[in-house]
């Protein structure tokens, strides 16, 4: 994947660009707003990570300039700002997604990769595959091997999210996000609760388990 | 140089300002009446002078020089209030009261009216000088006749009537300075009180207030709203204190833990023992555990300081809790509690669903931690008969001592036998925050009782206000 990262705070950029790039993308680095922009005119990326607050051009300006020039690659914005109005500013300047400072480095990549696959996965799907696992989003319908899974209605939405990101891991604050729409930490983690009923219902009586625990950062569906 | 301070205030430079103004009205005012007045004066002399001179030129038409003449000398001894004089061809006087023409020159013409000075000694000998006008004529035999009035008492009148307005002025003019220096004191006075606060405040000293004398007055006004805005700036101001101490409190022992692990595990990995992979894993959790309890108590801070919640929509509190319900309905069914929800519909509220949502979750959240297993937990939204909402957890688990109640909604409070349970203590305090933005309350209350030797439980209650 090429990325751009566009981080006015030297250290911190660098900490992801070498993080990134280790996880196997190519990374592109932009000092300030300015140079964001220009390095996004420059060349076509998978996604930008965007810090909000830059001298020059700050990140929500620059991605308004870039949208308003047609540009639709997917933008995360990384901010120090947590408020609710912060986030909605954001994604309403045509951000995809909006993480906050300080952040866990598999939170970031698996934020990114996210962005990513999403992208790709852009048009309608009425059927996702992952395996043996089978999920028809018309019909409500999730088989294994053919043999019909019953899952609760929010239980589908947790497996359609894992799904449409297998292969990747994602976060539990991620699930807490996309699939139930809070945007806070429970004190106890809830989600795992719910990962392992999901669990026990796709992977039980199944030679291979598909949903797997990612140790430190969250959880990850495997074909 | 600096003037004194009063001459530096505003309204006594306004006051100033208003007495030039004055002045330069009055000024003008005076010299219009001067010569309205004075004009009068003169012109009324001339017709005088112009008719005397008529009926002398009739008597010397009628009678000729000699008759003139006499008539000249008789008037000029009666008291006609005029003065004569009576030239020859040549200019000579010939009889009148005057000795010299006051018209200056040979080639004047046939009628020259002119201005002159009178001197005359008084009777104590001194001389003074009155102004005097006069009209001289060249008769048909080439005589020359001077008619003339002393004006002096007419313009004394003038003078005086300046001479009084000018006084007034100069009263005017300090009675203005000395009002403005009352009402500068004034003003000076109730501002001063203000900026003696205001600098109080630059000088670090937040509990500085202005003096409100309950006089209803502007400067009244002003000392309140400066007082309150101070209230509030100092409020803010302590929560973030207070949370800063919290957050350097509370992270100090998270953070000393996370170094002493490292350390091990770094002799360990030297000592190539141990699993420095696993000790990292453990090191992560312990960090973004320390980053949960700042994210926590900044949150607390930044809700305790907001005037109103922030971004607030209107919602339905059933719906809301539904959703909350529905995410820890299934750990309390693997911790074996029976969970049961009793949601009134088509309720209203305005607030912030996130902190809403976030602190029902928090109440939920220590009720399924605290209720041992075979417990119940009981999650109600109902509507009051005074009109708000509320939203209630019961539990059975042990409860709260009712002397402890307030305080386990304060920061980092964790009951004595609660303190191996996970969790930073900052859950209550996040519900306590979200109902005082929500200007609302957080009730602890006890729970169904004690029964078999459990209980009596606890009923937390966020109860926020009806819209409107």
């Amino acid at each position: 994947m090429r990325l751009l990262i566009v981080e006015d705070d030297v250290v911190a950029g660098e900490v992801m660009l070498k993080g990134l790039t280790d996880a196997g993308h190519e990374c592109i680095a932009a000092p300030d707003g300015q140079a964001g922009l220009l390095a996004a005119k420059g060349a076509k990326f998978d996604v930008m990570i965007v810090d909000r607050m830059m001298p020059r051009l700050d990140g929500v300006s620059m991605v308004e300039i870039l949208r308003k020039e047609g540009d639709q690659t997917p933008v995360l914005f990384l901010s120090a700002l947590g408020e609710i109005n912060d986030r909605v500013a954001g994604l309403n300047a045509g951000g995809d997604d909006y993480l906050v400072k300080p952040y866990a480095f598999a939170e970031l990549i698996a934020r990114v990769e996210a962005l990513a696959r999403r992208r790709e996965t852009g048009s309608v799907q009425t059927l996702l595959r992952v395996g043996d696992l089978e999920m028809d989003l018309i019909g409500r319908e999730v088989r294994r091997q053919g043999k019909e899974i019953d899952l609760q209605p929010r239980e589908f939405q947790l497996l359609e999210f894992l799904m449409r990101n297998a292969g990747q891991s994602v976060t539990r604050t991620m699930l807490l996000e996309k699939v139930w729409e809070y945007h806070f930490d429970p004190q106890t983690n809830v989600i795992d609760v719910h990962i392992s009923r999901l669990r026990s219902k796709i992977d039980k009586g199944f030679d291979r388990p598909m949903l797997q625990t990612v140790r430190g950062a969250g959880y990850r569906l495997e074909a | 140089m600096r003037l004194p301070r009063l001459f530096r205030t505003t309204p006594f430079r306004l006051t100033l300002l208003f007495l030039v103004v004055f002045a330069a009205a009055a000024s003008a005012f005076l010299a219009y009446i001067y010569l309205a007045t004075a004009g009068e004066v003169n012109r009324h002399a001339d017709a005088a002078i112009t008719r005397e001179m008529q009926s002398l030129e009739a008597i010397y038409r009628r009678g000729g020089f000699a008759v003139l003449n006499q008539t000249i000398i008789d008037r000029t001894s009666g008291d006609h209030g005029f003065l004569y004089l009576l030239m020859n061809k040549d200019g000579q006087p010939v009889s009148g009261s005057l000795a010299v023409s006051p018209v200056e020159g040979r080639q004047a013409g046939d009628r020259q009216w002119a201005s002159f000075r009178l001197n005359e000694t008084d009777p104590d000998g001194t001389m003074i000088r009155r102004p005097a006008r006069g009209l001289q004529e060249r008769l048909a035999g080439g005589e020359l006749l001077f008619v003339g009035s002393d004006v002096g008492e007419a313009e004394g009148y003038v003078v005086k009537i300046a001479r009084a307005l000018w006084g007034a002025a100069a009263l005017v003019i300090l009675l203005g300075l000395a009002g403005g220096v009352v009402v500068s004191r004034d003003v000076s006075r109730n501002i001063n009180s203000l900026t003696g606060v205001i600098g109080a405040v630059r000088g670090g000293d937040l509990r500085a207030r202005a003096e409100v004398r309950h006089t209803g007055d502007e400067y009244d006004e002003l000392a309140s709203g400066l007082n309150d805005m101070l209230d509030r700036l100092e409020r803010s101001i302590g929560g973030l204190r207070h949370a800063g101490d919290a957050i350097a409190h509370d992270l100090r022992s998270p953070l000393t833990r996370l170094r002493a692990r490292l350390e091990a595990a770094a002799i360990e990995a030297d000592n190539g023992k141990g699993d420095p992979v696993g000790a990292l894993h453990t090191a992560l959790e312990d960090a973004d555990n320390v980053l949960k309890t700042f994210n926590a108590v900044l949150s607390i801070a930044r809700l305790e300081a907001a005037v109103e919640p922030p971004n607030p929509v209107v919602f339905d509190p059933g719906e809301l809790a539904a959703g909350v319900a529905e995410l820890y309905e299934p750990l309390c069914e693997d911790k074996g509690l029976e969970f049961r929800a009793e949601l009134t519909p088509a309720l209203q509220l305005r607030g912030n669903r996130e902190f809403i949502a976030q602190a029902l979750a928090n109440i939920l959240d220590n009720a399924v931690k605290y209720t041992p297993e075979g417990g119940a937990v009981m999650l109600r939204v109902r509507r009051r008969s005074s009109g708000d909402v509320e939203m209630s957890v019961t539990d059975t688990g042990p409860g709260v001592p009712e002397t402890e109640r307030a305080r386990v909604i304060q920061r980092f409070v964790r009951l004595e036998n609660s303190r191996n349970e996970p969790g930073a203590g900052l859950g209550l305090s996040l519900v306590g925050a979200v109902a005082q933005a929500h200007k609302g309350q957080l009730e602890l209350d006890e729970g169904p009782g004690s029964v078999d030797g459990s209980g009596p439980g606890l009923r937390v209650a966020l109860v926020l206000p009806k819209m409107g």
